[in-house]
Protein backbone atom coordinates (compact mmCIF):
# COMPACT_ATOMS: atom_id res chain seq x y z
CA UNK A 1 0.00 0.00 0.00
CA UNK A 2 0.95 3.42 -0.62
CA UNK A 3 2.08 5.59 2.19
CA UNK A 4 -1.02 8.20 0.73
CA UNK A 5 -3.34 5.27 0.79
CA UNK A 6 -2.45 4.84 4.48
CA UNK A 7 -2.60 8.35 5.72
CA UNK A 8 -5.80 8.61 4.08
CA UNK A 9 -7.50 6.16 5.81
CA UNK A 10 -6.04 6.98 9.31
CA UNK A 11 -7.49 10.50 8.51
CA UNK A 12 -10.77 8.97 7.78
CA UNK A 13 -11.28 6.73 10.96
CA UNK A 14 -9.84 9.66 12.91
CA UNK A 15 -12.90 11.99 10.96
CA UNK A 16 -15.54 9.70 11.39
CA UNK A 17 -14.80 8.99 15.38
CA UNK A 18 -14.47 12.71 16.10
CA UNK A 19 -18.09 12.85 13.74
CA UNK A 20 -19.50 10.44 15.64
CA UNK A 21 -18.73 11.95 18.93
CA UNK A 22 -19.66 15.25 17.77
CA UNK A 23 -23.14 13.82 16.86
CA UNK A 24 -23.69 12.24 20.11
CA UNK A 25 -22.47 15.23 22.40
CA UNK A 26 -25.02 17.31 19.73
CA UNK A 27 -27.86 15.37 20.62
CA UNK A 28 -26.89 15.55 24.06
CA UNK A 29 -27.54 18.92 24.20
CA UNK A 30 -30.43 19.27 22.43
CA UNK A 31 -31.88 16.60 24.80
CA UNK A 32 -30.94 18.47 27.61
CA UNK A 33 -32.14 21.92 26.49
CA UNK A 34 -35.77 20.44 25.76
CA UNK A 35 -35.08 19.20 29.04
CA UNK A 36 -34.52 22.25 29.99
CA UNK A 37 -37.92 24.15 28.35
CA UNK A 38 -39.92 21.46 29.33
CA UNK A 39 -40.02 21.86 32.90
CA UNK A 40 -40.28 25.31 32.29
CA UNK A 41 -43.07 24.62 30.96
CA UNK A 42 -44.05 22.68 34.21
CA UNK A 43 -43.20 25.41 36.31
CA UNK A 44 -45.63 27.82 33.93
CA UNK A 45 -48.82 25.76 34.54
CA UNK A 46 -48.29 25.89 37.83
CA UNK A 47 -47.51 29.93 37.64
CA UNK A 48 -51.03 29.86 35.58
CA UNK A 49 -52.44 27.98 38.53
CA UNK A 50 -51.99 30.26 40.69
CA UNK A 51 -52.65 32.98 38.82
CA UNK A 52 -55.76 31.56 38.01
CA UNK A 53 -56.65 31.20 42.07
CA UNK A 54 -56.31 34.45 42.79
CA UNK A 55 -59.56 36.18 41.80
CA UNK A 56 -61.32 34.14 43.66
CA UNK A 57 -59.71 34.45 46.73
CA UNK A 58 -59.57 38.42 46.47
CA UNK A 59 -63.12 38.02 46.12
CA UNK A 60 -63.34 36.10 49.15
CA UNK A 61 -61.16 38.45 51.16
CA UNK A 62 -63.03 41.80 50.10
CA UNK A 63 -66.36 40.46 51.24
CA UNK A 64 -64.66 40.80 54.56
CA UNK A 65 -62.14 43.46 54.54
CA UNK A 66 -63.17 45.64 51.34
CA UNK A 67 -61.68 48.94 52.43
CA UNK A 68 -58.20 47.38 51.48
CA UNK A 69 -57.96 48.51 48.53
CA UNK A 70 -54.67 49.19 47.99
CA UNK A 71 -53.89 45.20 48.31
CA UNK A 72 -56.16 44.35 45.90
CA UNK A 73 -54.84 46.99 43.74
CA UNK A 74 -51.28 45.72 44.33
CA UNK A 75 -52.16 41.71 43.84
CA UNK A 76 -54.35 42.90 40.86
CA UNK A 77 -51.10 44.96 39.32
CA UNK A 78 -48.87 42.28 39.97
CA UNK A 79 -51.04 39.35 38.46
CA UNK A 80 -51.64 41.03 35.23
CA UNK A 81 -48.20 41.39 34.89
CA UNK A 82 -47.49 37.52 35.64
CA UNK A 83 -49.75 36.51 32.83
CA UNK A 84 -47.99 39.77 30.73
CA UNK A 85 -45.06 38.53 30.36
CA UNK A 86 -43.21 36.23 27.89
CA UNK A 87 -39.86 35.33 28.51
CA UNK A 88 -38.82 33.35 31.47
CA UNK A 89 -36.83 36.17 33.08
CA UNK A 90 -39.67 38.39 32.99
CA UNK A 91 -42.10 35.61 34.66
CA UNK A 92 -39.67 34.81 37.35
CA UNK A 93 -39.43 38.45 38.33
CA UNK A 94 -43.20 38.91 38.08
CA UNK A 95 -43.44 36.10 39.83
CA UNK A 96 -41.55 37.53 42.47
CA UNK A 97 -43.45 40.81 42.57
CA UNK A 98 -46.97 38.41 42.91
CA UNK A 99 -45.13 36.44 45.91
CA UNK A 100 -44.87 39.80 47.96
CA UNK A 101 -48.42 41.07 46.88
CA UNK A 102 -50.01 37.92 48.15
CA UNK A 103 -48.13 37.68 51.25
CA UNK A 104 -49.86 41.21 52.09
CA UNK A 105 -53.06 40.01 50.91
CA UNK A 106 -53.13 36.93 53.50
CA UNK A 107 -51.57 39.27 56.11
CA UNK A 108 -54.35 40.70 56.09
CA UNK A 109 -56.52 37.65 56.96
CA UNK A 110 -54.68 37.70 60.10
CA UNK A 111 -56.88 41.01 61.56
CA UNK A 112 -60.20 39.58 60.63
CA UNK A 113 -60.79 36.28 62.43
CA UNK A 114 -64.15 35.78 60.35
CA UNK A 115 -62.55 35.70 57.36
CA UNK A 116 -59.76 32.82 59.10
CA UNK A 117 -62.80 31.00 59.86
CA UNK A 118 -65.04 31.00 56.80
CA UNK A 119 -64.62 27.66 55.01
CA UNK A 120 -64.15 28.58 51.46
CA UNK A 121 -61.45 30.94 52.17
CA UNK A 122 -59.59 27.88 53.94
CA UNK A 123 -60.15 25.90 51.26
CA UNK A 124 -59.08 28.62 48.95
CA UNK A 125 -56.04 28.89 50.81
CA UNK A 126 -55.40 24.96 50.88
CA UNK A 127 -55.08 25.42 46.91
CA UNK A 128 -52.89 28.07 47.26
CA UNK A 129 -51.03 26.30 49.25
CA UNK A 130 -51.19 23.27 47.04
CA UNK A 131 -49.85 25.18 44.16
CA UNK A 132 -47.24 27.24 46.04
CA UNK A 133 -45.91 23.59 47.03
CA UNK A 134 -46.31 22.46 43.27
CA UNK A 135 -44.56 25.65 42.52
CA UNK A 136 -41.54 24.68 44.57
CA UNK A 137 -41.50 21.02 43.21
CA UNK A 138 -41.86 21.99 39.66
CA UNK A 139 -39.07 25.02 40.42
CA UNK A 140 -36.58 22.08 42.14
CA UNK A 141 -37.33 20.17 39.06
CA UNK A 142 -36.18 22.89 36.79
CA UNK A 143 -33.31 24.07 38.35
CA UNK A 144 -31.97 20.39 38.46
CA UNK A 145 -32.24 20.32 34.78
CA UNK A 146 -30.84 23.66 34.31
CA UNK A 147 -27.56 22.53 36.89
CA UNK A 148 -27.29 19.57 33.98
CA UNK A 149 -27.17 22.04 31.09
CA UNK A 150 -25.09 24.67 32.81
CA UNK A 151 -22.42 22.06 33.76
CA UNK A 152 -22.84 20.09 30.64
CA UNK A 153 -21.96 23.24 28.42
CA UNK A 154 -18.98 24.36 30.35
CA UNK A 155 -17.31 20.67 30.31
CA UNK A 156 -14.89 19.99 27.89
CA UNK A 157 -15.16 18.72 24.47
CA UNK A 158 -19.18 19.92 24.70
CA UNK A 159 -17.88 23.61 26.13
CA UNK A 160 -16.25 23.69 22.15
CA UNK A 161 -19.77 22.38 20.43
CA UNK A 162 -21.95 24.49 22.74
CA UNK A 163 -19.81 27.37 21.73
CA UNK A 164 -19.94 27.05 18.12
CA UNK A 165 -23.59 25.95 18.69
CA UNK A 166 -24.21 29.60 20.41
CA UNK A 167 -25.23 28.22 23.17
CA UNK A 168 -25.24 29.85 26.85
CA UNK A 169 -25.61 29.16 31.04
CA UNK A 170 -29.60 29.29 31.48
CA UNK A 171 -30.66 31.14 34.76
CA UNK A 172 -32.17 29.64 37.95
CA UNK A 173 -35.94 30.21 39.06
CA UNK A 174 -34.36 31.99 42.60
CA UNK A 175 -37.49 31.09 44.95
CA UNK A 176 -38.09 35.04 46.82
CA UNK A 177 -37.82 34.46 50.38
CA UNK A 178 -41.80 35.03 50.92
CA UNK A 179 -42.26 32.64 48.69
CA UNK A 180 -40.25 29.79 50.63
CA UNK A 181 -43.16 30.52 53.75
CA UNK A 182 -45.85 28.84 52.35
CA UNK A 183 -48.81 30.16 53.89
CA UNK A 184 -50.30 27.65 56.80
CA UNK A 185 -53.63 27.00 57.74
CA UNK A 186 -53.27 27.37 61.42
CA UNK A 187 -55.34 26.68 64.18
CA UNK B 1 -2.44 20.64 33.52
CA UNK B 2 -5.94 20.38 32.29
CA UNK B 3 -6.09 16.79 32.74
CA UNK B 4 -5.01 17.38 36.41
CA UNK B 5 -8.05 19.74 37.25
CA UNK B 6 -10.24 18.02 35.49
CA UNK B 7 -9.45 14.79 37.47
CA UNK B 8 -9.45 16.38 40.77
CA UNK B 9 -12.88 18.31 39.67
CA UNK B 10 -13.86 14.80 38.86
CA UNK B 11 -13.30 13.04 41.93
CA UNK B 12 -15.04 15.60 44.29
CA UNK B 13 -18.18 15.64 42.14
CA UNK B 14 -18.10 11.61 42.16
CA UNK B 15 -17.39 12.39 46.37
CA UNK B 16 -20.11 15.13 46.61
CA UNK B 17 -22.76 12.77 44.58
CA UNK B 18 -22.10 10.03 46.81
CA UNK B 19 -22.18 11.84 50.32
CA UNK B 20 -25.41 13.49 48.50
CA UNK B 21 -26.88 10.58 47.56
CA UNK B 22 -26.05 9.13 50.66
CA UNK B 23 -28.00 11.60 53.05
CA UNK B 24 -31.01 11.25 50.61
CA UNK B 25 -31.36 7.71 51.00
CA UNK B 26 -30.68 7.34 54.54
CA UNK B 27 -33.55 9.75 54.43
CA UNK B 28 -35.97 7.13 53.44
CA UNK B 29 -37.27 3.95 54.94
CA UNK B 30 -38.00 1.17 52.45
CA UNK B 31 -42.05 0.42 52.00
CA UNK B 32 -43.39 -2.33 53.90
CA UNK B 33 -46.91 -1.87 52.23
CA UNK B 34 -49.89 0.23 52.72
CA UNK B 35 -49.55 0.80 56.32
CA UNK B 36 -46.03 1.79 57.35
CA UNK B 37 -46.32 2.72 61.03
CA UNK B 38 -41.94 3.90 61.30
CA UNK B 39 -43.07 5.73 64.19
CA UNK B 40 -45.01 2.79 66.20
CA UNK B 41 -48.38 4.94 67.06
CA UNK B 42 -50.81 3.11 65.52
CA UNK B 43 -53.25 0.68 67.02
CA UNK B 44 -53.95 -2.73 65.74
CA UNK B 45 -57.28 -2.11 64.71
CA UNK B 46 -56.50 1.47 62.40
CA UNK B 47 -53.77 0.00 60.46
CA UNK B 48 -56.26 -3.12 59.88
CA UNK B 49 -58.89 -1.03 58.40
CA UNK B 50 -55.99 0.97 56.66
CA UNK B 51 -54.71 -2.38 55.55
CA UNK B 52 -58.15 -3.56 53.68
CA UNK B 53 -59.05 0.11 52.25
CA UNK B 54 -55.35 -0.08 50.61
CA UNK B 55 -56.46 -3.33 49.55
CA UNK B 56 -59.74 -2.48 47.89
CA UNK B 57 -58.89 0.74 46.44
CA UNK B 58 -56.22 -0.70 44.49
CA UNK B 59 -57.86 -4.55 43.60
CA UNK B 60 -61.03 -2.35 42.44
CA UNK B 61 -59.65 1.34 41.17
CA UNK B 62 -55.95 0.84 40.58
CA UNK B 63 -55.66 3.65 43.46
CA UNK B 64 -52.33 2.93 45.72
CA UNK B 65 -53.46 4.60 49.13
CA UNK B 66 -49.75 4.86 50.99
CA UNK B 67 -50.08 5.97 54.89
CA UNK B 68 -47.02 6.30 56.44
CA UNK B 69 -46.11 7.99 60.08
CA UNK B 70 -42.69 8.78 61.15
CA UNK B 71 -41.14 10.18 64.26
CA UNK B 72 -39.65 13.12 62.48
CA UNK B 73 -38.80 14.93 59.09
CA UNK B 74 -35.74 16.72 60.09
CA UNK B 75 -34.06 18.17 58.53
CA UNK B 76 -36.28 18.26 55.78
CA UNK B 77 -39.73 20.29 55.91
CA UNK B 78 -42.83 17.48 56.18
CA UNK B 79 -44.60 19.18 52.70
CA UNK B 80 -41.21 18.11 51.08
CA UNK B 81 -40.62 15.69 52.59
CA UNK B 82 -44.21 14.13 51.74
CA UNK B 83 -43.44 15.21 48.20
CA UNK B 84 -40.10 12.67 47.97
CA UNK B 85 -40.99 9.97 49.56
CA UNK B 86 -43.90 9.92 47.24
CA UNK B 87 -41.94 9.97 44.24
CA UNK B 88 -39.45 7.67 46.15
CA UNK B 89 -41.96 5.30 46.51
CA UNK B 90 -44.02 5.54 43.62
CA UNK B 91 -47.43 5.38 45.17
CA UNK B 92 -49.81 4.59 42.82
CA UNK B 93 -50.17 2.96 39.30
CA UNK B 94 -48.70 4.14 36.38
CA UNK B 95 -51.53 6.78 35.86
CA UNK B 96 -49.78 8.70 38.77
CA UNK B 97 -53.18 7.03 40.73
CA UNK B 98 -51.44 7.48 44.17
CA UNK B 99 -52.35 8.83 47.29
CA UNK B 100 -49.76 9.28 50.45
CA UNK B 101 -50.42 10.39 54.12
CA UNK B 102 -47.64 11.10 56.49
CA UNK B 103 -47.80 12.04 59.75
CA UNK B 104 -44.89 13.02 61.26
CA UNK B 105 -45.17 12.81 65.14
CA UNK B 106 -42.19 15.56 65.85
CA UNK B 107 -43.36 18.01 63.63
CA UNK B 108 -46.95 18.18 64.78
CA UNK B 109 -47.80 17.54 60.90
CA UNK B 110 -50.20 15.77 59.08
CA UNK B 111 -49.40 16.19 55.12
CA UNK B 112 -51.56 14.78 52.27
CA UNK B 113 -50.02 14.43 48.77
CA UNK B 114 -52.29 12.96 45.81
CA UNK B 115 -50.35 12.08 42.79
CA UNK B 116 -50.79 13.63 39.60
CA UNK B 117 -53.72 11.23 38.52
CA UNK B 118 -55.81 12.27 41.52
CA UNK B 119 -55.13 15.81 41.90
CA UNK B 120 -58.67 16.26 39.38
CA UNK B 121 -60.80 14.03 42.42
CA UNK B 122 -58.98 15.71 45.34
CA UNK B 123 -58.14 19.47 44.96
CA UNK B 124 -56.46 20.73 47.94
CA UNK B 125 -59.09 22.49 49.06
CA UNK B 126 -61.23 19.08 49.64
CA UNK B 127 -58.14 17.46 50.73
CA UNK B 128 -57.53 19.90 53.81
CA UNK B 129 -61.20 20.15 54.36
CA UNK B 130 -60.83 16.06 55.17
CA UNK B 131 -57.79 16.38 56.92
CA UNK B 132 -59.77 19.23 59.33
CA UNK B 133 -62.77 17.46 59.71
CA UNK B 134 -62.02 13.99 60.26
CA UNK B 135 -58.67 14.10 61.38
CA UNK B 136 -57.45 16.82 63.08
CA UNK B 137 -59.78 16.17 65.90
CA UNK B 138 -58.61 12.66 66.98
CA UNK B 139 -54.69 13.90 65.85
CA UNK B 140 -55.36 16.79 69.04
CA UNK B 141 -56.44 13.67 71.45
CA UNK B 142 -52.89 11.84 70.12
CA UNK B 143 -55.15 9.07 68.64
CA UNK B 144 -53.08 8.79 65.73
CA UNK B 145 -54.66 5.41 64.36
CA UNK B 146 -58.17 6.81 64.52
CA UNK B 147 -57.69 10.21 62.88
CA UNK B 148 -55.66 8.84 59.95
CA UNK B 149 -58.07 5.63 59.21
CA UNK B 150 -61.11 8.07 59.43
CA UNK B 151 -59.11 10.23 56.59
CA UNK B 152 -58.06 7.33 54.35
CA UNK B 153 -62.13 6.05 54.55
CA UNK B 154 -63.02 9.64 53.57
CA UNK B 155 -60.80 9.87 50.79
CA UNK B 156 -61.86 6.55 49.67
CA UNK B 157 -65.61 7.47 49.51
CA UNK B 158 -64.63 10.49 47.85
CA UNK B 159 -62.22 8.59 44.88
CA UNK B 160 -65.45 5.92 44.86
CA UNK B 161 -67.40 9.04 43.57
CA UNK B 162 -69.35 10.28 46.87
CA UNK B 163 -69.69 14.23 47.99
CA UNK B 164 -67.53 15.13 50.89
CA UNK B 165 -69.98 16.89 52.94
CA UNK B 166 -67.83 20.43 54.14
CA UNK B 167 -69.38 21.21 57.99
CA UNK B 168 -69.40 25.08 58.36
CA UNK B 169 -68.49 25.29 61.63
CA UNK B 170 -64.96 24.07 62.21
CA UNK B 171 -63.30 21.45 65.21
CA UNK B 172 -66.63 18.92 64.71
CA UNK B 173 -67.64 20.57 68.18
CA UNK B 174 -71.25 20.00 66.56
CA UNK B 175 -71.01 16.88 65.89
CA UNK B 176 -74.04 15.66 67.21
CA UNK B 177 -76.42 18.27 64.91
CA UNK B 178 -74.34 17.03 62.24
CA UNK B 179 -75.19 13.45 62.69
CA UNK B 180 -79.20 14.03 63.51
CA UNK B 181 -79.32 16.67 60.35
CA UNK B 182 -77.85 13.91 58.54
CA UNK B 183 -80.44 11.44 60.01
CA UNK B 184 -83.00 13.82 59.40
CA UNK B 185 -82.18 14.19 56.15
CA UNK B 186 -82.13 10.42 55.75
CA UNK B 187 -85.53 10.28 56.90
CA UNK B 188 -87.04 12.26 54.29
CA UNK B 189 -84.71 10.98 51.50
CA UNK B 190 -86.22 7.60 52.70
CA UNK B 191 -90.02 8.45 52.84
CA UNK B 192 -89.37 10.06 49.27
CA UNK B 193 -87.73 7.22 48.41
CA UNK B 194 -85.58 8.75 46.02
CA UNK B 195 -81.68 8.79 45.99
CA UNK B 196 -79.59 12.15 46.61
CA UNK B 197 -76.18 12.46 47.93
CA UNK B 198 -76.64 13.33 51.89
CA UNK B 199 -76.39 17.24 52.45
CA UNK B 200 -76.09 19.65 50.10
CA UNK B 201 -72.69 21.11 48.94
CA UNK B 202 -73.19 23.85 52.17
CA UNK B 203 -73.63 26.79 50.26
CA UNK B 204 -70.48 26.94 48.51
CA UNK B 205 -68.90 28.97 45.69
CA UNK B 206 -65.92 28.40 43.71
CA UNK B 207 -66.56 24.96 41.82
CA UNK B 208 -67.10 22.93 44.24
CA UNK B 209 -70.19 20.39 43.76
CA UNK B 210 -71.39 20.18 40.23
CA UNK B 211 -70.08 18.08 36.99
CA UNK B 212 -67.01 16.43 39.38
CA UNK B 213 -65.35 13.84 37.30
CA UNK B 214 -64.57 10.68 39.24
CA UNK B 215 -61.60 9.18 37.45
CA UNK B 216 -61.40 5.40 37.79
CA UNK B 217 -57.84 4.14 36.67
CA UNK B 218 -57.48 0.77 34.54
CA UNK B 219 -56.84 -1.86 36.88
CA UNK B 220 -53.59 -2.93 36.97
CA UNK B 221 -52.25 -6.39 35.79
CA UNK B 222 -50.79 -8.68 37.16
CA UNK B 223 -53.05 -9.26 40.66
CA UNK B 224 -52.57 -6.23 42.71
CA UNK B 225 -48.83 -4.97 41.24
CA UNK B 226 -48.57 -2.28 39.01
CA UNK B 227 -46.15 -1.81 36.13
CA UNK B 228 -44.58 -4.85 37.12
CA UNK B 229 -41.66 -3.42 39.12
CA UNK B 230 -42.12 -6.33 41.77
CA UNK B 231 -42.86 -9.72 41.46
CA UNK B 232 -43.98 -12.67 43.72
CA UNK B 233 -41.36 -10.83 46.34
CA UNK B 234 -41.59 -11.73 50.15
CA UNK B 235 -44.52 -9.31 51.49
CA UNK B 236 -47.30 -8.16 49.08
CA UNK B 237 -46.84 -4.66 49.01
CA UNK B 238 -49.37 -3.38 45.86
CA UNK B 239 -50.27 0.10 45.52
CA UNK B 240 -46.61 0.68 44.65
CA UNK B 241 -46.74 1.37 40.07
CA UNK B 242 -44.57 4.16 39.91
CA UNK B 243 -47.12 6.89 40.48
CA UNK B 244 -45.62 10.43 40.71
CA UNK B 245 -46.85 13.50 42.43
CA UNK B 246 -45.71 17.34 42.23
CA UNK B 247 -46.36 18.44 45.35
CA UNK B 248 -50.30 19.46 45.91
CA UNK B 249 -52.40 18.11 48.43
CA UNK B 250 -52.87 19.98 52.09
CA UNK B 251 -51.47 19.95 55.41
CA UNK B 252 -52.08 20.47 58.87
CA UNK B 253 -50.04 21.30 62.15
CA UNK B 254 -51.71 20.04 65.36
Amino acid sequence: MKKGTIVLIVILVVVIALGSGVVGRYNQLVALEETVDGRWAQVENQLQRRADLIPNLVNTVKGYASHEEQVFADVADARSRLLGATTPEAQMEANRGLDSALGRLLAISEAYPQLKADTSFIRLQDELAGTENRIATERMRFNESVQTWNTTIRQFPTNLLAGIMGRQPKPFFEASSSAQEVPQVGF
Amino acid sequence: MRMHKKIIRTSIVLVLVVVMSNVVMAAFPDKQGFVNDFANVLDQKSKAEMQLLGEKLWSEQGIGLAVATISTTAPMDPKEYTTALFNEWGVGGPDDSGLLMLLAVAEGAIEVEPGYGLEGVLPDGLVGAVIDQEGIPHFKKKDYGAGLSAMALAYANILAGEEFEIVEEREGSSGWFVSFVIFVLILMLMRRGRRYPPGGSGGFGGGGGSGRTVIVPRMPRGGGFGGGSFGGGSRPSGGFGGGRSGGGGAGRRF
